[in-house]
């Protein structure tokens, strides 16, 4: 193997990381590796174009990736976010951002929403605890309670989190006395914990590792353009899905079939696949399990081994050079080797960290360029592990650390062997290793000392990379890499035999899928939100390929999230990018709008995910006892108690009054209202069906008729207005038992229509700022009888009467205001 | 409740989260930290506007760039100058680096950007932020020796080598040796283009003389601004290389082996396997003992067994005399060949088929069966595969011959890619293959009788 003539001169230094006294030489300037040093001048170099390298850019098809499958009948939920973990009070802002848990907010909402849960406990643990009873008190004065029905009363019949809730004397009296006591235990039992599993929570938000190295593969098929996505699908990721596909250079890939699935056991988190010496095989790892399959030439996959980690597996890779040897990491720090004849083999354990001391337990594994070594790798570096030498030694390749110049607080996200021997490769020895900041390339024979660094800059964390084979002869290889919130970057790579492998012109950002936004039709904000959230949902997976065309290079990259979608998109090579050219932007065809409307409809046809957390339903138990004595009081508290005994909301038929005609409030007119009719439906996720719906149905009769509904249905309330006051005339309301229970009674409370008119009357004359404040002093005056019978009530006002009630009716009631005062008094 | 107040308020009072930008404890920083926080952003206290605009000012700069869109990039980066009179201190510190960085980037890809303007930018910046002088000076003497303009490079390093700023601090000195070294390269750029001139002259011309002397003057200098950067620990390669180059024109041969004994060995330095081909081409040039190139390309094959000097170690440790040198020899090539790059290598494989016979013929079974031991568990797959037998007799018929050899002699005639080659049927090869056939049969390991 030829190793580079010369190397690019940079500085070494030892220690950790964030050294800040070392110059970084590299400076992390893409075109800094433009430059590399003449070996020696040629004549006449003075007059060479500047521009040796070639710019290669690679133009999307289409201004975002399209869905390729429709999606999946489960629904998705993405889960909780930075507003559910963190303090939202008093956010200041930092140069040095700071997060802070909100414990106290959870910890209230837990108290409130699971009372049931966090006291219940507390309860029994009491009466196991102490004892409680003690002698019976002989004296007929009680001056001690008993606790003991208390503390079960805690478990039992506590009502679930309602502050409202009907409390009994008793467990009042409790929660005065045990305030105290309960809060502090609460606190110290559940605090603790409840940091603990939110810093997890919030730990787990800025990096999930799980589907580091990423979950969809590609398998080649016969020919070049065929293959097959591999990838899983389903609400818990758990069913790995084949799909087969065709690429056709020029247009969307065509998928052939419906997909085959199997069904695991777990969640998959990654799926690898290489085709070695012709045999393609996929690796796949679960949280607990990984597995082996080989694909046959007609794309069926054949089980080979499946292997169980017991403490959780972190990473799975296959060997490039022999079929079937596998890499298995897991959290205890073990790194084993799979092989056909050998079966399984633990190659390296160590639960610390290889430079400084880390606490993820994350561990990862990839082989090198010689079969018989791998490299092991953790948040602090990579080292290369002899599996036939003794256990535990072998060489540093990347320390975190000086040596790199890494940052302070920099660590490894990725590793990953680049060395694909091809016709035309790179050399077969180099690695990636991507951290938060930066992306280096180490040649595994010149351990240490990176051979290009560059700062992708990337918004979240770079878990998925790609290397691809040149697109052409003679081009340099494209390296993909994809954070976790879905940006895509594209580099490309140079560099063969003699020469240092180095960045071949600046990279470039592709399209994510929140940039597909644009192709859908627009919609109400709901099932908008919706479609967003689907859209920037984390990626876990990413896939690309390189089908052969006739002649401008094309690539095929298909990403997935972890709502299970699989998007794709086509990107072609520039053919040549003119000094002026600008770039020409891609634009949506219909055929691209279409199939993204076509998703979307399937998509909004999913039923949305069942919220976690719903609200407490209310212990009624106790209640019911209550109402026990009461009999034959008629129709109403049957009907109540009934509807508590079910637990269902309390409707006006349980109570036996149907709603009249006359009862209906004016803003809730009959049954055809359409736009509260497209509001229900709107939040229902149905709007657009409600719509389709809609013009059916209007085409037919027109439209002159619903105007003529609409105006009759608009006198029509009028009209009930009217006749309302006219019944009401006659039956001033008497308290009822029913006015205990406010909230049975839909319809508002019934004014004497004597104040409405009388106020109409002089309100004419009032200008209309002050007439609210004549309203309330008028209707602290109980004017009876003589107003004629205002027929034309505007609306705004009888709601604006209604929305003082009680007042009134307390005025009403009590009758006892003298008749003295005049009623234009101050006019 | 005081407890239960305490236990919560504690994380927002002491600062609980460890580390600035490190909310876990975990000691790792997360970039995208800041973003998570925005999304909760009720009230307090913001950014200021000024910050705010510079900071999405700066990414759509940077989104310009990762699109390749040059001339967006400029307009915004127009804009983005006005961060140099930010109130924040610690900013205006950074932000000349930033913008040089950008700039730069932006200037070197524009399509409208010429020498000129980039020379104006540099100068500029150079003088914002005198934290930066030497840096930008460097990168701009780059960028002009890239462009062909070795005077003006030159003079641009010649102005920093000698710019001082407050007391030098350790960086700043390294960052000095290293504009000297990149001097002393631009030197030996004229320098090696003056030996070309003075081949091409007479050695009785007049013109000769000076030019000569010119050379004399050059290396002088070039010396004194190389050597000073090569003591320093790091991979410096091109440096060395030249500095070697003309030490050994003045026949210093001395000083020329100091410099790559103490580039090579230096335990301070990384383990660069160019330190090592450096030496031993320069010993092999000096026609240098082959004790001594054997005791190199040791090194070297510690380091780099996959390298192609190993085979050329193997025909030194083949002609050497010492019987450990032969066993030595044997276990070279093993390890050549146990790469994925050199799978293919078809020289490998032939000095392995006839070492192998030779060595087997000379008796030496047990040192096969020790290099065999080892890798007789996965050669087999790796190299001796059905699969390969096939693809290899389609690719490289020679190759196929060698391996089938060497698969025969190490697997015994019944091996899968033995018997798929030798019974292939090609006119050229015929006789290769039965001579293939009569070694194995006579010297496998592998012996069928047993």
């Amino acid at each position: 193997m030829d190793f580079p003539s010369s190397l690019p001169p940079s500085l070494f230094t030892t220690g950790p990381l964030g050294l800040s006294d070392v110059p970084d030489v590299s400076f992390m300037c893409s075109w800094r590796d433009a430059l590399t040093l003449p070996e020696s001048l040629p004549q006449g170099s003075e007059n060479t174009a500047p521009h040796v390298a070639k710019v290669l850019l690679w133009e999307p098809d289409t201004p975002g990736p399209l869905p390729l499958l429709p999606p999946g009948p489960d629904p998705w939920d993405p889960g909780v976010t930075a507003q559910d973990l963190l303090f939202r009070g008093g956010y200041q802002f930092r140069r040095q951002p700071q997060a802070v848990l909100d414990v106290t907010e959870q910890l209230s909402r837990f108290l409130w929403d699971h009372g049931d849960i966090a006291f219940a406990p507390l309860g029994k643990l009491m009466l196991e605890n102490f004892k409680l009873e003690g002698a019976r008190s002989r004296s007929k004065k009680k001056t001690v309670v008993s606790v003991k029905r208390l503390l079960q009363d805690l478990g039992g019949h506590q009502p679930w989190g309602c502050p409202w809730a009907y409390l009994s004397h008793r467990q009042r009296r409790f929660s005065i006395l045990g305030g105290p006591i309960l809060s502090t235990s609460v606190a110290s039992l559940l605090g603790e914990l409840l940091h603990e599993e939110l810093a997890l929570r919030w730990e787990q938000l800025l990096l999930d590792d799980a589907f580091t190295g990423g979950a969809l593969a590609w398998v080649p098929g016969r020919t070049p353009e065929a293959g097959q996505l591999v990838y899983p699908a389903g609400g818990a990721l758990d069913r790995l899905y084949f799909q087969k596909v065709n690429l056709t250079p020029g247009s969307e890939p065509r998928v052939l079939g419906g997909p085959g699935h199997i069904r695991l056991r777990g969640p998959v988190r990654q799926v690898v696949t290489r085709t070695v010496q012709g045999e393609a095989l996929l690796a796949v790892r679960s949280d607990y399990h990984c597995a082996l399959w080989k694909v046959s030439k007609q794309g069926q996959p054949a089980p080979l081994q499946v292997l169980q980690v017991e403490k959780g597996a972190t990473g799975i890779s296959l060997s490039p050079h022999l079929p079937g040897e596998l890499a298995i990491c897991s959290r205890s720090g073990a790194i084993c080797l799979w092989t056909p004849q050998d079966g399984l083999q633990q190659i390296y354990k160590d639960p610390e960290t290889l430079v400084f001391r880390d606490p993820s337990p994350w561990r990862w594994a990839d082989f090198t360029a010689h079969p018989r070594v791998l490299t092991v790798g953790d948040r602090t570096g990579v080292k290369m592990v002899d599996t036939q030498g003794p256990q535990g030694c072998g060489l540093l390749l990347f320390r975190g650390g000086a040596e790199a110049s890494c940052q302070k607080g920099e660590r490894v996200l990725l590793t990953q062997y680049l060395g694909e021997c091809g016709p035309e490769c790179l050399h077969p020895t180099l690695h990636l290793i991507c951290t938060q900041f930066s992306l280096y390339l180490v040649d595994e024979r010149l351990p240490l000392v990176p051979l290009l660094k560059w700062n992708h800059g990337l918004p979240s964390a770079p878990l998925l990379a790609r290397l691809l084979p040149p697109p052409r002869t003679g081009l340099p290889r494209p390296l993909l890499l994809a954070g976790q919130g879905g940006e895509l970057q594209l580099l490309h790579i140079a560099g063969e035999g003699a020469s240092t492998p180095r960045l071949a012109g600046p990279p470039q950002s592709l399209p994510s899928r929140s940039d597909s936004l644009s192709a859908f039709p627009p919609l109400e904000p709901k099932s908008q939100w919706r479609l967003q959230e689907r859209l920037t949902a984390p990626a876990i997976g990413l896939a690309a390929a390189i089908p052969p065309s006739a002649n401008t290079p094309v690539l095929s990259l298909f990403q997935l999230s972890a709502a299970g979608d699989v998007f794709h998109q086509g990107l072609h090579l520039q053919a040549d990018p003119g000094p002026d050219s600008p770039a020409p932007t891609a634009s949506w065809t219909p055929q691209a709008t279409a199939s993204c409307s076509r998703w979307l409809k399937a998509l909004l046809e999913v039923a949305p995910a069942p919220p976690v957390w719903a609200a407490p339903t209310f212990s009624h138990r106790r209640l019911l006892g209550c109402f026990e004595p009461q009999k034959a009081e008629g129709k109403a508290p049957e009907g109540l108690r009934t509807a508590m005994a079910k637990g269902r909301l309390l409707q006006l038929r349980d109570l036996g009054l149907l709603p009249t005609e006359e009862r209906a409030p004016a803003p809730e007119p009959g049954p055809e209202d359409e736009l509260s009719e497209r509001l229900e439906a709107a939040w229902e996720g149905q709007a657009a069906a409600w719509w389709e719906r809609r013009r059916g149905s209007s085409l037919g009769p027109g439209k002159q008729p619903k105007r003529h509904k609409r105006r009759t249905q608009l006198s029509n309330t009028f009209s009930s207005l009217s006749g309302r006051l006219d019944l009401s005339d006659a039956a001033s309301p008497p308290p009822s038992p029913e006015q205990t229970l406010p909230a049975a009674r839909p319809q508002p409370p019934v004014t004497p229509p004597s104040q409405e008119s009388t106020q109409e009357l002089w309100a004419r004359a009032v200008p209309s700022e002050r007439q609210q404040t004549l309203r309330d002093y008028m209707a602290e005056l109980p004017l009876q009888g003589d107003a004629p019978g205002g027929a034309s009530v505007p609306s705004s006002q009888t709601s604006s009467v209604r929305a003082t009630p009680s007042r009134q009716r307390a005025a009403v009631r009590s009758g006892s205001q003298p008749h003295c005062k005049k009623p234009r008094m101050g006019f | 409740m005081s407890d239960f107040s305490e236990e919560l308020i504690r994380p927002t009072t002491e600062d609980e989260q460890g580390e600035p930008r490190a909310p876990s404890g975990t000691g790792m920083c997360f970039p995208w930290l800041q973003k998570h926080i925005e999304t909760i952003a009720t009230g307090g206290k913001q950014e200021k506007d000024f910050a705010q605009t510079t900071s999405a000012c700066l990414s759509l700069i940077q989104e310009a760039l990762l699109k390749h869109q040059w001339q967006r990039a400029a307009e915004y980066m127009h804009s983005y100058f006005q961060i140099l009179e930010d109130s924040d201190s610690n900013k205006r510190q950074i932000a000349p680096e930033i913008i040089w960085r950008l700039g730069s980037e932006i200037l070197y890809y524009h399509p409208k950007s010429s020498v000129e303007t980039f020379n104006t930018f540099a100068d500029r910046m150079k003088n914002i932020g005198v934290m930066n002088y030497l840096k930008i000076s460097l990168q701009h003497a780059l960028y002009l020796l890239h462009h062909g303009m070795l005077e003006d490079a030159n003079r641009n390093l010649s102005q920093a080598e000698t710019w001082r700023y407050g007391e030098k601090s350790s960086s700043q000195e390294v960052l000095i040796n290293l504009i000297q070294a990149y001097k002393g390269l631009l030197q030996y750029y004229i320098w090696s283009k003056k030996k070309m001139e003075l081949s091409q002259l007479d050695e009785d011309d007049y013109a000769y003389n000076t030019a000569s002397q010119n050379m004399l003057n050059h290396s002088w200098k070039t010396s004194i601004n190389l050597c000073a950067l090569i003591q320093i620990p790091g991979v410096w390669d091109p440096f060395v290389k030249s500095y070697v180059e003309m030490l050994e024109f003045y026949g210093d041969q001395d000083g020329a082996r100091e410099v790559l004994t103490n580039y090579a060995y230096d335990e301070k330095f990384p383990s660069n396997p160019n330190a090592h081909i450096y030496l031993y081409n320069f010993l092999k040039r000096e026609k240098a003992p082959r004790e001594k190139l054997i005791s190199v390309l040791k090194i070297l094959y510690q380091i780099v067994p996959s390298h192609k000097l190993m085979l050329e170690f193997h025909r030194l440790l083949r002609k050497s005399e010492n019987e450990e040198h032969h066993k030595l020899g044997l276990e070279v090539l093993f390890g050549v060949l146990d790469f994925a790059g050199c799978t293919k290598n078809i020289t490998a494989w032939k000095y392995l088929a006839r070492y192998l016979r030779q060595t087997l013929m000379g008796s030496h079974l047990a040192w096969v069966q020790e290099e065999w031991n080892s890798r007789k568990n996965w050669w087999p797959s790796f190299h001796f595969s059905y699969f390969w037998a096939k693809s290899d007799w389609k690719e490289d018929k020679a190759l196929a011959c060698e391996k089938a050899l060497v698969a025969g002699l190490l697997l015994g005639k019944g091996c899968r890619y033995f018997r798929n080659i030798s019974k292939q049927d090609h006119q050229v090869l015929k006789k290769k293959i039965k001579q293939m056939k009569k070694s194995v049969k006579k010297y496998s390991i592998v012996n069928p009788g047993l």
